[in-house]
């Protein structure tokens, strides 16, 4: 018999029942829905768990530090060589933070930077260039904004946030000349006395980070400055920094050409006895966490399923027992059980998969609403906006494709047993009008 | 065509270890050549039946064996009867068993579908068939939509759809009203006379045995005697 004839036998077949197949279908639908919708939930919180570490960075970035010790030249050499590793940035951190614009000040990260390796690395500029002399500097991109007067005091807290914003530098930073307050200092702990300043340039503005509410308050200075104003600061202090700490550096990354190439590089930095930290390992640890809560969720959605699926196992009983007489005629005339029982299978299958089709777009649909919805019911109720970036619910393609596995599985399954207790219709039976 | 070797059967009735063994059929040998129309007649229960459904494989024995068209058919599998059935037997029944959700053509082609014909080859062989019977204009009736003579008429088409050299027929008048037992009987003559095509007919009916070339009598589920057209007619 063929396939055309099999689809053309059960589509008659289910329109003599439609209001039965069609309330199955309808069960088969919400078991369907009902499983993706609770696991999109887990792969929401996934996504948006694997964006937030993200965003913090690069996804070929690896941190790397020594078990004992600082990481010195030798050891960023080394690295270098490390097969897969395509730039190795190396940074020193600053404890001078105050520069200043007339009346406007900035308390910011300052940082010495090996310039050729951080633009290998990915760092680009909005506006300018990277620094040629000894005392150009590149700033973050909201450097501007953190550059603002004295506000005056006695301000409350939402009064402070109000007028911060107008007490910010309103002009263009590039090419200006400000002055590097050289003492470790703060706006907590002001410097006595008169404290030595160095004239620096504005060549570069760093580009806007890509998630909205990260702030690059950084200040890139050359190696040449750095060693300046360190021996300055070490006349003021001389236990601020020391000798070894100052031929070591603060913050060493090594970046690979592609992610894929992470974890081998990570290995074989791990083998020069070096301790790494990237974020595929984070997301590693983290993706088996939440593998365990998805499969949770999966299973207790699979449960909506395997009830819709009785339903199927009533329909496809009623449907055998309703047919024997049907079955009894088919198979005295030449029908073989196998066929019998593909017939029957291909009822069941066809109720599921009516049921998986209108359950994945039952769940798209409400998980699109959901996504729309919920940030304005926040907003309305808790006066709040909910983060951004922020879902309930996220369908992968891999979902999809688990949830049409399970219920179609479960489907067949339970159009199992009713197959093969059609092709055990007696024939006699059945011509004798007995079952 | 057929022969039947010291074929036995017994019913088991109750549940399995304290089962009632009934013995129906005896020792049965019955040889039926090709071309021939055999009728097998005797009182109800006497077992005509069961060597009907013996021969058909609707039932099976352990003890003897059935040979049809030079195929031991004694211990096939139901798998291996269902395709048997399809393309060497034909079958009428005493209620035609015709499908009722299907119509005269549906059920007409349904052989051939199980078959895997294409379906223009079907619409074809199926018009043909139902010409053949006299039923052309209903091709799109429902059983429920034909009469008794009708429906028999149908349940022919379908046994004659794939051109099987054996049909065999329980009772193939037993619902039907002299004037379609008529028609019925010649019909099956001029099957047999113009194809060739052998029955072998279950009947308690001395009108359908007296088209039979020979006529076997079972009593008691032995088959007693067998006796020519020319005895029968005598």
């Amino acid at each position: 018999m063929k396939f055309k004839d099999k689809h053309r036998f059960v589509r008659s077949n289910m329109k003599k029942n439609r209001t039965r197949v069609w309330m199955t279908i309808l069960a088969s639908t919400i078991g369907c829905a009902f499983l993706i919708m609770l696991a999109s939930i887990g792969f929401a919180i996934h996504k948006t768990a694997v964006n937030d570490v993200m965003s913090f960075r690069m996804v070929n970035e690896i941190q790397v530090v020594k078990e004992n010790g600082r990481m010195t030249e030798k050891d960023v050499k080394k690295l270098e060589q490390v097969k897969g590793v395509k730039t190795v940035t190396r940074k020193k951190y600053v404890p001078a933070n105050q520069l200043s614009l007339g009346e406007y000040h900035n308390f910011a990260d300052v940082m010495s930077a090996h310039v050729p390796s951080e633009e290998k690395a990915g760092f680009e500029l909005e506006k300018g260039r990277m620094p040629k002399a000894k005392n150009e500097i590149v700033v973050g991109y909201h450097f501007a904004e953190e550059l603002r007067k004295d506000l005056p005091e006695g301000l409350s807290e939402e009064e402070t946030q109000k007028k911060m914003k107008e007490f910010s530098y309103k002009g263009d930073l590039l090419n200006e000349t400000l002055k590097y307050h050289l003492t470790t200092a703060g706006p907590e702990n002001k410097a006595e006395g008169p404290v030595k300043t160095v004239d620096v340039k504005i060549v570069g503005i760093g580009k806007k980070p890509t998630r909205e509410w990260a702030r690059d308050n950084s200040v890139f200075i050359t190696e040449e400055l750095y060693h300046e104003v360190i021996s300055v600061l070490r006349k003021q202090d001389p236990k601020i920094i020391s000798d070894n700490e100052l031929k070591s550096y603060g913050e060493v990354k090594a970046f690979t050409a592609t992610a894929e190439d992470v974890k081998e590089v990570t290995d074989r930095i791990e083998k020069l006895e070096y301790m790494t930290y990237s974020i595929i390992k984070e997301l590693k640890e983290m993706n088996v966490y939440f593998t365990l809560f998805k499969a949770g969720l999966i299973f207790i959605g699979a449960i909506a399923v395997l009830i819709a699926s009785i339903g199927i196992f009533n329909t496809m009983t009623m449907a055998v027992t309703e047919r024997s007489q049907d079955i009894g005629i088919m198979k005295a005339i030449g029908a073989t059980p196998k066929t019998i029982k593909r017939i029957f299978l291909l009822e069941s299958a066809y109720i599921g998969l009516w049921g998986v089709g209108l359950g994945t777009i039952l769940a798209y649909i409400t998980s699109y609403g959901v996504n729309f919805v919920l940030p304005i019911i926040i907003e309305q109720f808790v006066n709040e906006k909910p983060p951004e970036g922020f879902m309930l619910s996220y369908i992968p393609w891999s979902l999809t494709l688990i949830a049409v596995t399970i219920c179609m599985g479960v489907t067949l399954l339970s159009g199992w047993r009713p197959a093969a207790k059609a092709t055990t219709v007696d024939v006699l039976k059945a011509l004798r009008r007995d079952v | 065509m057929i022969s039947v070797s010291n074929l036995s059967y017994a019913f088991k009735i109750g549940k399995k270890g304290k089962e009632n063994i009934i013995p129906v059929l005896h020792d049965v040998n019955l040889q039926v050549a090709e071309g021939e129309i055999v009728a097998v007649v005797g009182r109800s229960g006497s077992g005509k039946s069961t060597l009907l459904n013996l021969i058909s494989g609707f039932i099976q024995s352990e003890v003897g064996s059935i040979t049809i068209n030079g195929t031991d058919v004694s211990k096939f599998s139901e798998s291996k009867w269902a395709e048997f059935r399809l393309n060497h037997l034909g079958f009428i029944f005493q209620s035609f068993q015709l499908i009722p959700s299907m119509s005269a053509f549906e059920n007409v082609e349904l052989p051939l579908v199980l078959k895997g014909v294409s379906v223009t080859e079907r619409k074809k062989k199926a018009e043909e068939m139902l010409k053949r019977v006299g039923l052309e204009s209903f091709q799109h009736h429902y059983p429920g939509e034909l009469s008794g003579g009708q429906q028999q008429r149908v349940s022919i088409a379908r046994a004659l759809i794939l051109n099987p050299p054996l049909i065999l027929a329980d009772e193939p008048t037993g619902s039907l009203d002299s004037e379609n037992e008529k028609q019925l009987l010649s019909f099956v003559k001029e099957l047999n006379e113009k194809y060739g095509i052998t029955f072998l007919m279950i009947t308690h009916d001395h009108e359908v045995a007296s088209i039979a070339h020979r006529k076997v009598e079972i009593i008691d589920g032995y088959l007693r005697e067998e006796k020519t057209l020319h005895e029968v007619q005598r």
